[in-house]
């Protein structure tokens, strides 16, 4: 009897999902399968269905009725806007369910919804049973993802910036009244209100909401924290006296202006009457930018040659510093150059392709190193490489030979637009770096299971592979086993800590830093790649897919339990350093210098020098982690 | 007589309904019956739906019909209650209808407790509907649709996921546990009494 019910339900759900793709074309007992495993909840409008944060994907869901957004967290800077809204019959998340990793995306349910879902398990064996199901999602995952997202992400950048230009007034950019304190409020009580609303400063405003002062996050290390300022003491003794204010008709141009002129990060803006109306931030004026970002990217994407990619190169770069003169953070700058240097990129490759004939071959062009990371700075040479499988019955080094010709076009096409050819020849030209899936896996467990200096050196530049075109499920098989063979290997990631930690940050126990012989700081060398070691280890060790160091802490801290908050604090310090290094490389690129990463803290001015110190503090931190966990 | 009458009156006592929604067994409950006169029509059949953890799974249903065993079908669905809440759907109606066939053993019903959407949709809904209404306005409002109307087992499948529904404004309301929904329900009731 009980068969009977189980049986109705079981047919009720595949005649439901019949009415969609694939499931239309799956084989009868695969979607017998599915129907008998698919268990229904439900998700209130406002509910997060499932999120990076929420670990390994555990389960397979199938919109039954309502609408899911898809939203790309972190990432490239130009995915910010990149959502896509799911609605019955489609299903999510296909790439982290097969490979076993959290999802890249958070889904929210945007109405009431229901969901079917099935375990993890139950989609393995559904990608066994049905070859239709299996196509579709190899498929979704290799070309659907990339480029409907890189579509719905030029729509929705488009969108943004049509809507809002750098002509708009300042009255139409504040959404609401900024919180405000009086000036006789205790310093503890103005903080506490910052830290409950997660705003980045505060404004002092006397009874008439006119605004007498304010108060930055940055200003708090100098002024608070590192006095040790009693946080009892009136708010007023401590914040920034006559604050800049621009009136509600100021455009956001002029705000851009006032904030590049006195290096300030927010701006009041007052109505007629003096009273505060809010407060204008670098990053509002920043997603304002993107009408410019949308110009150079439909340059890229309209390039029939390397004479247009060229100009269109020499734009990004001028934008980068455009917005390095305006003081945007450094985690959306380098974002930013990476979507861009990526697009550009994709486009060589595109071109090259035109001359190349490489159909039925399956491949994927890799990026390694900072580019591997999005963390390309603006003097950056190229790190590349080619993935591929050689179709069967074909003959292994006739293919590779073509894959090279093809390789070598685009390495001088990329050299022609401004990415100098590597030194080292770590490019997808060189016979050594254009492998097949197998072929890397070797040298990868070579390195893993010798571990000299030279194989951690390369560990530290290969194992930041990202694919920046073609087939990403190569790239994702490949990062997939990787993380499991060095989990499995305690003794490389021991002999990787070690490695990382031959250098310390350079802080000095008399003077604030310990400097080189010419008295400058390499803040590459000694700085950043402190950061980029220790994520990496910890990516390995926790199996996290992601490439970015700043993902690669957000995520291995959750798995690893570790706090948020100070998790944020040592990636404040990472970009810090990355900001010093852009800002650095901008000014000797103006003149005329090649750009590299040493900085005289002396030409800093107090304030930086204070940041600077306390980001190397958290670099120690971040050591001093993995000296404990390894014993080191 | 068959052994799950003793079984079910000997060993249970009353489901823990202190127990939030995702620890709690739900057990849906609906019947078709020949019209909706409790007294002239008959009973024809029945299903049951599980709810755990949130979840509706469809291999946790029951579904019989009156012919050829009235017994059979009952004791089956008294085994799958067996004493856990019960969610219904205008849920005198149903309790009448099977006490009706059940004769001198509705006392059984007794036991659990039951939640009635008939009640608790407009009380925690408010904004689509504050009055209450028929099955087939609620699915229409919540947007929810089933394989089959007036089927015992259809109607229970649309039920089960009205409940759902239910659960999840439960909880924003905090509304966390069984007892909690019975009181929601019982307010309810005494208000539109009053009204």
């Amino acid at each position: 009897m009980t068969a009977t019910a189980a049986e109705m339900l079981v047919g009720a759900s595949s005649d439901f999902l019949k009415r969609f793709s694939p499931f239309n074309r799956m084989e009868a007992d695969a979607l017998a399968f599915l129907a008998g495993r698919a268990v229904l909840a439900f998700h209130p409008k406002g509910s997060a269905i499932l999120t990076p944060e929420m670990g390994q994907a555990r389960s397979f869901y199938i919109v039954q009725r309502g609408k899911v957004q898809a939203r790309q967290v972190g990432a490239t800077a130009v995915t910010e806007y990149a959502s896509m809204t799911l609605g019955p019959g489609e299903c999510f998340p296909i790439g982290a369910i097969s490979a076993a990793r959290p999802s890249t995306n958070s889904y929210l349910a945007v109405e009431d919804s229901f969901c079917f879902q099935i375990g993890a398990d139950d989609f393995l064996q559904l990608m066994q049973m049905s070859p239709v199901f299996h196509l579709f999602c190899t498929q979704y995952i290799a070309s659907l993802l990339n480029q409907s997202r890189q579509q719905l992400q030029t729509t929705f950048t488009q969108r943004a910036a049509e809507q809002q230009t750098m002509t708009t007034p300042l009255g139409q950019l504040v959404k609401q009244a900024p919180i405000h304190v009086a000036p006789e409020t205790p310093t503890r009580g103005a903080l506490e209100k910052m830290a409950e609303h997660r705003i980045g400063c505060i404004v002092v405003a006397d009874r008439d909401s006119r605004p007498v002062g304010i108060l930055t996050q940055s200003d708090l290390l100098p002024r608070v924290v590192l006095p040790g300022f009693e946080l009892s003491r009136p708010i007023s003794e401590v914040m920034t006296a006559n604050p800049h204010q621009l009136p509600t008709s100021a455009s956001a141009y002029d705000a851009a202006l006032e904030m590049a002129t006195h290096g300030v990060r927010h701006l009041l803006v007052i109505d007629n009457d003096g009273k505060l109306k809010g407060v204008v931030s670098e990053r509002d004026l920043f997603s304002l930018q993107r009408i410019s970002l949308r110009q150079i990217r439909a340059g890229i994407d309209s390039a029939q040659d390397v004479e247009a990619l060229q100009r269109a190169s020499r734009d990004i770069r001028a934008l980068a510093l455009n917005l390095i003169a305006q003081g945007v953070g450094a985690e959306q700058l380098t974002q930013f150059i990476s979507a861009l240097n990526d697009a550009l990129t994709r486009r060589i490759i595109a071109l090259a392709l035109e001359r190349h004939d490489l159909y039925g071959i399956d491949h994927a062009w890799f990026a390694f190193g900072s580019e591997g990371r999005h963390e390309q700075t603006l003097s950056t040479d190229q790190d590349n490489g080619i993935i591929w499988q050689c179709p069967e019955l074909q003959d292994v080094e006739r293919i590779r030979q073509r894959l090279i010709a093809f390789a070598r076009d685009v390495n001088e096409s990329l050299a022609a637009c401004g990415f100098p050819l590597c030194k080292g020849n770590i490019m997808a030209s060189n016979p050594a770096l254009c492998l097949t899936l197998d072929e890397w896996k070797e040298r990868f467990s070579h390195w893993i299971r010798e571990p000299d200096p030279q194989a951690l050196l390369n560990a530290s530049i290969f194992f930041d592979f990202r694919v920046l075109h073609g087939n990403e499920r190569l790239g994702d098989q490949l990062r997939n086993w990787l993380n499991r063979n060095a989990r499995n290997t305690p003794a490389f990631l021991r002999m990787m800590a070690s490695n990382a930690l031959q250098v310390s940050p350079p802080l000095g126990r008399i003077r604030d830093f310990v400097l080189e012989d010419d008295g400058t700081i390499d803040l590459k060398t000694c700085g950043a790649r402190l950061f980029v070691d220790a994520a990496r280890i910890l990516a390995l060790r926790t199996g996290v897919d992601s490439s970015s160091t700043a993902q690669r802490l957000r995520q291995a801290a959750t798995r690893l339990g570790g706090q948020q908050e100070e998790v944020a604090a040592i990636l404040d310090g990472f970009h810090f350093i990355q900001l010093l290094r852009l800002r650095s490389q901008h000014l000797e690129t103006e003149h005329g210098a090649p750009g590299d990463n040493k900085i005289n803290p002396d030409s800093l001015n107090e304030l930086d020098r204070r940041i600077l110190k306390e980001a190397f503090r958290q670099a120690r931190k971040i050591q001093l982690r993995l000296k404990l966990d390894y014993q080191l | 007589m068959s052994n799950w009458l003793t079984r079910l009156l000997s060993g249970s006592s009353r489901p823990n309904t202190e127990l939030p929604h995702f620890e709690t067994r739900y057990v849906v409950v609906n019947t078709e019956a020949s019209g909706l006169n409790p007294d002239s029509d008959r009973l024809l059949a029945v299903a049951a739906l599980g709810i755990e953890d949130g979840v509706l799974d469809p291999r946790d249903s029951y579904y019989a019909a009156i012919t050829p065993s009235a017994d059979d079908a009952l004791s089956g669905l008294l085994d799958f209650i067996s004493g856990k809440p019960v969610v219904a759907f205008n849920a005198d109606l149903q309790r009448a209808l099977l006490g009706h066939t059940l004769g001198n053993r509705a006392n059984a019903l007794a036991q659990p407790l039951y939640l009635d959407l008939y009640y608790l949709l407009p009380a925690l809904f408010t904004e689509k509907r504050e009055l209450p209404g028929r099955l087939a306005d609620w699915m229409a409002l919540l947007d929810i649709e089933t394989f089959q109307r007036h089927h015992a087992l259809g109607d229970a499948w649309a039920i089960a996921q009205l409940f759902l529904a239910v659960q999840g404004r439960a909880l924003s309301q905090g509304l966390a546990t069984a007892s909690a929904l019975a009181e929601a329900e019982h307010a309810y009731r005494q208000l539109r009494r009053q009204a």
